[in-house]
C-alpha cells in the first residue's frame, strides 16, 4: 500500500524560542517516515491553497481577520500557551492546506493511507478561537470538506490531551463521529465521559478519559469496549486521526504511558473501521519528545500499511477493575439523560 | 438579582491578577461573599508546577489578612485548561459563581486586540456577570 504525504513547507517562521511546539518536530516525524525505506510507495503531494470558504466551514471569518490581522502586526502571545508570529497566519492556512491535498490525493487514487505532516497543531482551536499551540483546526477543516461532498466521517483522536476544539466544532453534527481517548484530568479540562454529543448529535461524540499512568492495555480494551460498537452502527465512509504522540510515556506533556507498539497496536483496531483502501488520514497533532515521535510514527504506519511492527513492547498495567465498566457507565447515563430530557420536551 | 454568594476571581501572578484578588476580596468583605481564586493551568505548565494545587498562594493569604478578609471563605482552585475558558466554566456547576472577576491585563498579554487578551475573550463570552479591574485599582 501507497503512502501519501504533503510536501514539506516552510514552517521556520513559526516558532518561539524555547517552546516545546517547535519545527524540529516536524524533523523527527519525516525521519519516522524515512525509516520504512518505502521508496516509490511514497506519494509526495505539493502544496495546496486553503481557500476562505473551506476554512470558514469550521471557523468564524471575524477569527480568521483577527488572527491574519495579529500576525500581520507582529504576533505575540495569544494565552499562556499559544504563541503567533508574523509568519503563523500564511504557516497555518499551509497546514489546513495539506490535509486538503493529501485527501484529494486518496480520493484521486482511491488507495493508499495518508499521514499529513503539520504544524502548528489543531485539534485545541475553536470556532473563534486559538488555544493549546492551536491556530487552525486543520483536521475539522478536512472533515468540513468531506462532509460537505455527503462523506460520513469518524475521527479518531489519541493525542494525550482532549481535542477539544474539533468535539465542539462537530458536536451537533450527526454525519461526524468523535472519538477521543485522551488522560484526565489534564489540560483542556474537557473530555469527560458524560460529554456524548448535543442535541442533534447524540452519542456521536464518545470520550474515553484514562487515569495518569494508564498503559496501551487499557487503551485498547476501552477502545474496542467502548467505542467500536458506536463506530460499527455509525459506519464510516472516511476514517481521519488526529494522531498526536505526547500520549508516548517518554513524552514530557502528559503522563500515560504508552509504547510506540500502542500507537500501532490502537492504529490497527482503528484501520479496521475504514470502509474501503484510501479513505484513512491521520493528522500529526502533539509529540514533544523527538526520539519518541519518531519511533512512534514509524510503528504506527507500519501498522496501518500492513507490516509487523517490532520496536518496543506493548505496555501492560496494574489490572483496574472496572475502569472501562464506570466510563461506559457514565457514558450511557448521559445519553440516556439527553434522550429523557428530549421527549420531555416533545410532550 | 439573587444575592452575591460566591465571587470567582482569575489569577495568573501578574500586577493585574492581584489588583482583581484585592479588589473581590474587598466586596466580599461587604457583601459577605465567598471568594475562589481560579488558576488556569495551561499546556506549558504542565512542564512546571507553578502553584501547587492544594497551597493557597502567600502572596493571596497576606492579601486577606491585610484586608481582614474571613479565611473560611477564600478558596483557592485550580483547573485545567487556558485561562479562558476555566474563568467561562466557573459560571456553572460546580463553582456556580454569581460574579466573574479579572484584571484588565494578565500575563504577556496586549492591548487593544481581542486576540490575546484573555479579559476581552471572557468578555464576549461569558454568561455571568464580569468586573475587569484596571491594574490602578492597587496603586490607590
Ligand atoms: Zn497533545
Amino acid at each position: 500500500m501507497v503512502l501519501v504525504v504533503n510536501q514539506a513547507y516552510d514552517d521556520s517562521g513559526h516558532e518561539d524560542s524555547g517552546h516545546p511546539e517547535r519545527p524540529e518536530r516536524v524533523s523527527a516525524v519525516r525521519a519516522g517516515i524515512d525509516d520504512l525505506h518505502l521508496g516509490s510507495d511514497l506519494i509526495v503531494v505539493p502544496d495546496r491553497v486553503v481557500t476562505r470558504e473551506e476554512l470558514t466551514r469550521v471557523h468564524d471569518s471575524g477569527y480568521l481577520e483577527e488572527l491574519a490581522a495579529y500576525c500581520y502586526e507582529g504576533g505575540g502571545d495569544l494565552d499562556q500557551d499559544t504563541y503567533a508570529t508574523f509568519s503563523s497566519w500564511p504557516v497555518a492556512k499551509q497546514a489546513a492546506g495539506a490535509g486538503l491535498a493529501v485527501i484529494e490525493e486518496l480520493h484521486r487514487r482511491g488507495d493508499g493511507v495518508g499521514f499529513v505532516v503539520t504544524r502548528p497543531p489543531g485539534h485545541h482551536a475553536l470556532r473563534d478561537r486559538a488555544m493549546g499551540f492551536c491556530l487552525l483546526n486543520n483536521i475539522a477543516v478536512a472533515a468540513a470538506a468531506l462532509r460537505s461532498l455527503g462523506e460520513r466521517v469518524l475521527i479518531v483522536d489519541w493525542d494525550v490531551h482532549h481535542g477539544n476544539g474539533t468535539q465542539e466544532i462537530f458536536w451537533n453534527d450527526a454525519e461526524v463521529l468523535y472519538v477521543s481517548t485522551h488522560q484526565w484530568p489534564l489540560f483542556p479540562g474537557s473530555g469527560a465521559a458524560s460529554e456524548v454529543g448535543g442535541r442533534l448529535a447524540i452519542d456521536r461524540t464518545v470520550n474515553i478519559p484514562l487515569s495518569p499512568g494508564a498503559t496501551g492495555d487499557i487503551l485498547r480494551q476501552a477502545f474496542d469496549d467502548i467505542a467500536a460498537p458506536v463506530i460499527d452502527s455509525f459506519s464510516p465512509t472516511w476514517v481521519l486521526v488526529s494522531a498526536g504522540f505526547d500520549a508516548h510515556r517518554a513524552d514530557p506533556m502528559g503522563d500515560l504511558h504508552l509504547t510506540s507498539n500502542d500507537f500501532a497496536a490502537v492504529a490497527s483496531s482503528v484501520a479496521n473501521f475504514v470502509p474501503r483502501p484510501g479513505r484513512l488520514a491521520m493528522f500529526l497533532e502533539g509529540g514533544y519528545d523527538l526520539d519518541a515521535l519518531r519511533s512512534s510514527v514509524h510503528a504506527t504506519l507500519r501498522s496501518v500499511l500492513g507490516e509487523a511492527v517490532a520496536t518496543e513492547q506493548s505496555s501492560r498495567g496494574e489490572p483496574r477493575g472496572d475502569y472501562v465498566t464506570r466510563v461506559q457507565r457514565d457514558r450511557l447515563a448521559a445519553i440516556e439523560a439527553l434522550y429523557s430530557s428530549h421527549d420531555e420536551e416533545s410532550t | 438579582m439573587n444575592t452575591l454568594r460566591t465571587i470567582a476571581v482569575g489569577y495568573d501572578g501578574s500586577s493585574g491578577s492581584e489588583a482583581a484578588v484585592r479588589w473581590s476580596l474587598t466586596l466580599a468583605n461587604a457583601t459577605h461573599s465567598t471568594v475562589i481564586v481560579l488558576h488556569a493551568i495551561g499546556l506549558l505548565e504542565h512542564l512546571y508546577t507553578a502553584y501547587p494545587r492544594d497551597v493557597t498562594p502567600p502572596a493571596i493569604v497576606a492579601m486577606a489578612k491585610e484586608l481582614a478578609f474571613d479565611e473560611q471563605r477564600l478558596h483557592w482552585h485550580v483547573d485545567d485548561g487556558d485561562a479562558c475558558s476555566v474563568l467561562l466554566r466557573a459560571g456553572s456547576s460546580p463553582l456556580d459563581a454569581d460574579l466573574l472577576v479579572v484584571g484588565s491585563r494578565g500575563r504577556g498579554q496586549r492591548t487593544g486586540m481581542l486576540l490575546g487578551s484573555t479579559t476581552l475573550e471572557v468578555a464576549e463570552h461569558t454568561l455571568t456577570p464580569l468586573v475587569i479591574v484596571p491594574s490602578r485599582f492597587e496603586e490607590d
